[in-house]
């Protein structure tokens, strides 16, 4: 059997690029990381979703610390809010919107004051003026206290309470008693009475690094001068300034001015690098059906009681969207979100030289396109695992071993195993049906009976071809191996006269359809057509249809398949995911073969579904369901009565996909193929049997280990064991066969191991 | 001269032997090689034909782990 050439070396310093638009174009439907509405639309970039987690857990300290990272004066600007956030609130859509802004107030009044570093903390070597007075002037020496600067407030109020009470004047006893408190905590000097003068203003720009001053001395002391709103800096005089017109205002304002005396400071220009200031539109998803408490809690005059504030932050629903993380076992192993995730898997396709991470997730995703039928914005996980695989192929970067078996099964299935000849007795077929490789290697009673049935009713004869469509190496990336096996489908279909594929799996239907082209149906559609065979009879308990990612977004297959299992009396049981929401079984993308441990969290992910017996309409899935212990049925075998019983191994599958060919090829075409018979007798113990199907190594290859020991006599004996073992390197793997000699031509195989590398003998 | 290194070493200690040649194995220099990497060993060797044992534990163990690292650089 053909080989396939392994890798040549690690030394490969060479990458294909993909754009960086064309990675963002694909990443950036991921809203995972989007700010929840409430976020995006407060001015003060508020991590509201963050805050009310906190206030709903009776975390108030937590919450005020949230709240002061926002506002540095949280009861003045709770007062003045204006709350657009809660006019965004998704809450608002199916009942009343949360109060954050009453809860802020209580959080702000019960809230521990948070203190920052106290003496030990490293102040900045830039010094700061802010001349003036007001809201703009209050919240921006807060904002640079924050940001460590030092900074002086020249102010013409006697003290700090008239310098505090200066645009507050809407505060309640209280609550200005404890800004002022807080305002004593920051480290914040003040010279106050100061007679504000273009004298003074001239004497200070020399004695600061950078200059603030309030609006109000702006206009009087620089009346013509102009200034950027978006900076809030005035570049010609070279001063940082902004209004105190209202609350929310202000303390924008003094935000955008923090940020420009920042960039400022440290000589860079205020325009760059300032993200994303304005409030703006979040694209975020929300399922809203987590909401339950759709009425607000009445506020009292005073406020919130701490209680009431805790009930109505819990009202909160914690915007956030997880849909694809919910539905799919490989994101939810890897614990990343898949804009994440693909960028980490991008970036993996780039590296140059050194150890490639993602190689590991890249090819756990079953390519079965779940997360995009789930996702509210399509987001592609498939297209991008694919895409990525393709290019580390195409750098010669791609690991072979992962995927080699399943290759070379796809190679055996369109060689030793492949069969395609016309229905005996007519020359040009009108169709042929193609029922796939896993249906061939896991039910070919099943098979068999399909194909004696079309050509008894389907009128112009039917083709048979026994064989891989190519869907293997298209999940391995392996595009030239793809369009070589499209080359050959296409010769093949071609001498049979290009008659119409009856695809008797849908994963074929699609893969034929991208390849091959043509007319393509699938068994489904002709026995709509046809009806169902006499003696068809369901199952005598409901069962759980599992949809084929084959079949995603193919309505008419899915319908087809819903119809046929009604009229076989099937009592179907409706699951959560089904349809083009359904998940893989673990087969698809070659998973199974590349990262089996997530495989068998994919399928167990899928069975959790419900507790009946899973009914499917794809081989793979039919043996994935069995061999998880869970009973399971194809509809082919319901439709005829066939039961294709325990899942074979490894090794059984390339057996039954030979013996069926052999078979059919004897009783329909009367040719007669040579049976390989060993000359001698060779069995396995049970536990050599598991050992093999766990470690993918064929009768095969233990026969090729037998076949050499025996023309060459080179084994060792180990005197602990008592058992004799041999080895052969076969393709790609060196394989080692453990086994006794009861008699001089039967042996009995008790382990058998393999691997990768090759080992030689080495002289000095 | 610096010091020969091997990265892994097996003294049969005289429980193989050789079923072509009839004799002991013995600790003897190999070589792994794996996608243009090579890994100076010492394994049970037969002394007169050269053949070269890899036990199922070095296989399934640190073997397999070099395999797995190599694969993805």
């Amino acid at each position: 059997m053909a080989q396939i050439q392994e890798r040549g070396s690690t030394h490969v310093y060479k990458v294909n690029k993909i754009s960086k638009e064309e990675m963002e174009n694909m990443v950036t439907r991921c809203v995972y990381e989007e700010a929840p509405f409430c976020n995006a639309a407060c001015p003060l970039k508020l991590d509201t979703r963050a805050m009310l987690k906190a206030a709903a857990a009776g975390d108030f300290k937590k919450a005020l610390q949230l709240y002061e990272k926002a506002a540095t004066f949280p009861l003045i600007v709770s007062a003045g809010c204006e709350a657009p956030c809660e006019q965004k609130c998704r809450l608002c859509e199916c009942g009343e919107g949360l109060a954050i802004r009453e809860v802020e107030a209580a959080v702000a009044r019960f809230g521990q004051a948070q203190r920052l570093g106290g003496i030990f903390r490293t102040k900045k070597k830039k010094t700061v003026a802010v001349l003036g007075s007001g809201l703009f002037a209050l919240f921006l020496a807060g904002e640079l206290e924050k940001k460590a600067y030092p900074i002086t407030v020249f102010c013409e109020q006697p003290d700090l309470e008239n310098f505090l009470r200066c645009g507050t004047e809407f505060l309640d006893q209280e609550a200005f008693g404890l800004e002022l408190k807080r305002l004593k905590g920051k480290d914040i000097s003040f010279v106050f009475s100061c007679s504000i003068t273009a004298d003074f203003l001239a004497e200070k720009r020399v004695a600061f690094d950078v200059l603030c001053i309030s609006e109000a001395v702006f206009a009087r002391l620089l009346p013509s001068a102009a200034f950027v709103p978006e900076l809030q800096y005035c570049e010609e005089e070279k001063l940082v300034t902004g209004s105190s017109a209202g609350v929310m205002d202000a303390a924008f304002q003094a935000k955008k001015a923090a940020l420009t005396v920042d960039r400022l400071a440290q000589n860079l220009d205020p325009r760059n690098m300032r993200g994303q200031e304005d409030p703006f539109e979040s694209r975020l998803y929300t399922d809203l059906s987590a909401a339950k408490e759709l009425a607000r809690i009445p506020a009292q005059t005073g406020g919130y009681t701490k209680e009431e504030a805790v009930k109505e932050a819990g009202r909160c629903i914690q915007c956030h969207c997880d849909e694809c993380m919910k539905s799919c076992a490989y994101l939810k192993h890897y614990k990343k979100y898949p804009g994440l995730l693909s960028r980490e898997i991008f970036n993996n396709t780039q590296i140059i030289m050194g150890d490639h991470q993602l190689n590991k997730p890249m090819n756990a995703c079953t390519l079965c396109g779940q997360c995009t039928a789930v996702c509210p914005n399509g987001f592609d996980m498939a297209h991008v695992c694919a895409t990525a695989r393709r290019n580390m192929v195409s750098t010669d970067k791609m690991p072979l071993a992962p995927h080699e078996f399943a290759l070379m099964d796809m190679i055996f299935s369109n060689g030793d195993a492949f069969l395609a000849r016309p229905q005996p007795g007519v020359e040009k077929c009108k169709y042929v049906f193609f029922p796939g490789c896993q249906a061939v290697a896991v039910a070919p009673e099943t098979v068999k009976a399909a194909y004696l049935d079309l050509c008894e009713r389907l009128e112009g004869g039917v083709a048979l071809m026994l064989g891989c469509c190519g869907a293997i190496c298209d999940w391995a990336g392996r595009y030239e191996m793809q369009a070589g096996t499209r080359e050959f489908l296409l010769q093949e279909f071609s001498k049979l006269g290009d008659p119409v594929i009856i695809a008797g799996c849908p994963t074929c239907k699609k893969e034929l359809a991208e390849s091959v082209g043509g007319e393509i149906i699938g068994i489904w559609d002709v026995l709509e057509e046809i009806g169902l065979p006499e003696d068809a009879h369901g199952l005598d308990r409901p069962a759980a249809l599992h949809d084929a990612c084959g079949a995603r977004g193919d309505a008419p297959t899915q319908e087809a398949i819903r119809d046929l299992a009604r009229k076989l009396g099937v009592t179907l049981v409706e699951t959560e995911y089904s349809g083009d929401r359904a998940p893989c079984c673990g087969y698809g993308g070659l998973t199974a073969y590349a990262n089996p441990e997530v495989a068998a969290e994919i399928t167990q992910k899928a069975l959790e579904r419900s507790d009946a017996p899973f009914l499917s309409y794809c081989m793979a899935c039919r043996d994935r369901f069995a061999r998880q212990g869970r009973e399971s049925r194809h509809i082919l075998e319901l439709v005829y009565g066939t039961d294709a019983g325990a899942p074979p191994d490894i090794s059984e599958k390339r057996y039954n996909r030979l013996n069926l060919k052999k078979e059919l090829l004897s009783e329909l075409w009367h040719e007669e193929t040579a049976e390989m018979k060993l000359d001698y007798t060779l069995e396995y113990t049970d536990e050599a049997r598991q050992l093999m199907d766990g470690r993918m190594i064929l009768t095969d290859d233990v026969i090729a280990v037998l076949n050499y020991f025996r023309e060459t006599g080179e084994a060792i004996l180990d005197d602990e064991t008592g058992l004799m073992i041999a080895r052969k390197r076969v393709g790609n793997a060196t394989f080692w066969v453990k086994f006794t000699q009861p008699e001089p031509d039967h042996y009995l195989v008790h382990r058998a191991y393999s691997h990768r590398m090759n080992v030689v003998r080495r002289d000095g | 001269m610096a010091a020969e290194r091997n990265y892994y070493t097996i003294d049969p200690e005289g429980k193989l032997q050789c079923v072509k040649c009839g004799v002991k194995l013995i600790k003897g220099k190999a070589k792994f090689m794996y996608l243009d990497n090579g890994f100076p060993v010492e394994l049970p060797v037969c002394p007169v034909c050269g053949f070269v044992y890899v036990p199922e534990e070095l296989a399934l163990g640190k073997v397999l782990s070099v395999e797995k690292a190599l694969e993805d650089k």
